[in-house]
Order: structure tokens, then C-alpha cells, then sequence
């Protein structure tokens, strides 16, 4: 059996899937949600802004937005690991899984890009070039597929 | 309830929706977009109603309402369309009214914004700290989305009635 099976087939996978206590996988699973809410929530503001929506906001008035991207990030990070634990035999060869990986790493690379260029700086025009601005649309897109791809693990595959 | 979720469920166009394989997934998809929308073009207002992020003029944040209202009402059409489907799923749950009431409340709540506080509100310094009111009122709006949002994500798990 693989290292992933193993993990699945835990007495902590048991107890975590099979525990009829509210506190178990709904509040983990309600707490992924409630991190995307922040996470996302908070991206698609900073995005929105670099996209000239809300214009007027000064750019370097937004950092306080990323220490809720990074609470949100964390609370994802941490609820995400449980819930990957707990079907790791099955994440691991599921295709749809590594599409959300890999459009969250690019997402928070995007935004990474976006922060340093337009929103670190003070003296930063207040309108992004467009080339940020592409960088910013697909930071949003990409935070959009990784929805959706989250979502739909639950039905493409078991 | 449970005979009107029964008759809404034997019209033709709850199973005509229903049949439609994809159409229950690619909702949840855009309810979870939609919220996203929502909780970050509200939630940033309310942050400044409540005195947070100063040198942000409300009204300069309020531009960002289109997208929340946007996700809003993709919430509401994805929502309608959940309820259409599978109506016993909601109508029997405690949860469910529990979420109704909260959106209530970030309704009556945005209302008396726009009613009586928006004026000031969005005439105010940007620096500006804001007044005892709007701190409630942003306050009141953050925790009715978030406990919406509980409320949906909890309804399979919480004293359902099936």
C-alpha cells in the first residue's frame, strides 16, 4: 500500500470522516471555505484595483489587504492539509487536484508580481502599466479556476 | 412546507433542471466565485465603516459595490436554482431559514446605509475616523455575510431534515 493509502486509511481518517460530531470534517471543511472567502476575497480586490475598478483607491493604501490574504492563506494551508490527508489515496492520482494546486501556486505568484510592482511602491503610478494589469486579470482567473476546480473534485472524481 | 417542497419538486421545471447533470456542479461553482465577489467588495467597506483601513475614502471603496452586488445576485440566481432542484433540502432545514434570516439582516442593514448614513458617509476625509454608527453597522454587515456563509457550508451537517 502507498505512503498516500496509508495516510488515507489512518485511525485519524477514520475518526475525522466517521465522527458524527459537528467539529470534525464539517468545521474543517467549513473553515476552507470561510479561508477562500478572505483569500480570494481579498485578491480579487487588490486585482479589481490594478484592473482600474475602484481607481481611485491610492495602490499602497491596499497592503493591509495582505495580512488577510495571509490569514486566509494560512487557515487554507492548515484545513487543506487535513482534508488532503484524510483522501490522500485519492488526491494523489486525481488530475483535478493538481489543476487547483497548480492554479493557486501560479495565482499567488501573479500576485506576488502584482504586489512588488504596483502596490509596494508609493511613488507607483496610480495606474498600473498593462502589463500588470494582464498580470493582475490572470491572477483572477487563476484564483477562479482554482474555485471551480476545488468544487468540482467533489463530482469528477471519488 | 414538506407538501409544497414535494409539489415544487413534481413541476416539470424542477426536473427538468434537475436532469441536467451538470447544472447542480457548475452552480456550486459559481455560488463559491460569487461569494468571493461578495465578502471581498462588502467586506472591504465594512472594514472602513468600522474605522479600519484609513486613508481609503468610502466612497473610493464604494466603487467596488458593482462587483459585490454582481456576486450577490450570481449567489442569488445559483441559489434560486439550488432551491428549485432540491427544495426539501432547504425548506426542512433550521439552517436554511437561519441563513434567510441573516441575509435578512445584511439586507435591512445595507438599506439603513444607503438610507441614512451613505451621505455622510461618503463625503467623509479619507483619513477620517468614522462615527459610532457606521462602526455598528459595518460591523453587522461583516458578521451577517460570514454567518450566511456558515450557514450554507454547514446545512448538510447542521439539523437538516432528511
Amino acid at each position: 500500500m502507498s505512503f498516500f493509502q496509508r495516510l488515507q486509511n489512518s485511525a485519524f481518517t477514520d475518526w475525522f470522516l466517521g465522527s458524527p460530531s459537528i467539529w470534525a470534517y464539517p468545521t474543517v471543511l467549513t473553515l476552507h471555505t470561510v479561508g477562500m472567502a478572505i483569500l480570494v476575497g481579498a485578491s480579487f480586490v487588490i486585482n479589481l484595483r490594478v484592473l482600474q475598478v475602484s481607481g481611485l483607491i491610492p495602490l499602497h493604501r491596499l497592503r493591509p489587504l495582505y495580512r488577510f490574504i495571509w490569514i486566509g492563506f494560512t487557515i487554507n494551508l492548515v484545513s487543506g492539509l487535513i482534508l488532503f490527508v484524510t483522501e490522500a489515496g485519492a488526491r494523489v492520482v486525481d488530475p483535478v487536484f493538481y489543476v487547483k494546486m497548480a492554479s493557486i501556486v501560479v495565482a499567488l505568484a501573479l500576485g506576488g508580481v502584482v504586489k512588488r510592482r504596483a502596490i509596494d511602491r508609493t511613488d507607483a503610478p496610480q495606474v498600473a502599466t498593462v502589463q500588470t494589469r494582464s498580470l493582475a486579470a490572470a491572477s483572477l482567473v487563476m484564483w477562479t479556476v482554482a474555485i471551480v476546480a476545488g468544487r468540482l473534485m467533489a463530482y469528477l472524481t471519488k | 412546507m414538506a407538501e409544497f417542497a414535494a409539489w415544487v419538486e413534481s413541476t416539470s421545471i424542477s426536473k427538468t433542471l434537475f436532469g441536467i447533470s451538470w447544472l447542480w456542479p457548475a452552480s456550486e461553482s459559481l455560488h463559491f466565485v460569487g461569494l468571493c465577489m461578495l465578502i471581498g467588495g462588502a467586506g472591504l467597506l465594512d472594514l472602513r465603516l468600522m474605522g479600519l483601513f484609513r486613508g481609503l475614502a468610502i466612497r473610493h471603496v464604494k466603487a467596488l459595490m458593482p462587483w459585490a452586488i454582481g456576486g450577490f445576485l450570481i449567489n442569488a440566481v445559483t441559489g434560486a436554482l439550488f432551491l428549485i432542484m432540491q427544495p426539501h433540502l432547504y425548506l426542512s432545514s433550521a439552517v436554511w431559514w437561519a441563513k434567510v434570516a441573516f441575509l435578512g439582516i445584511a439586507g435591512v442593514n445595507a438599506l439603513f446605509f444607503e438610507t441614512r448614513l451613505a451621505v455622510p458617509a461618503l463625503a467623509m476625509h479619507p483619513d477620517a475616523d468614522t462615527t459610532r454608527t457606521m462602526k455598528v453597522i459595518g460591523a453587522v454587515s461583516l458578521f451577517s455575510w460570514f454567518a450566511v456563509l456558515y450557514c450554507g457550508r454547514m446545512l448538510p451537517y447542521l439539523g437538516t431534515g432528511n
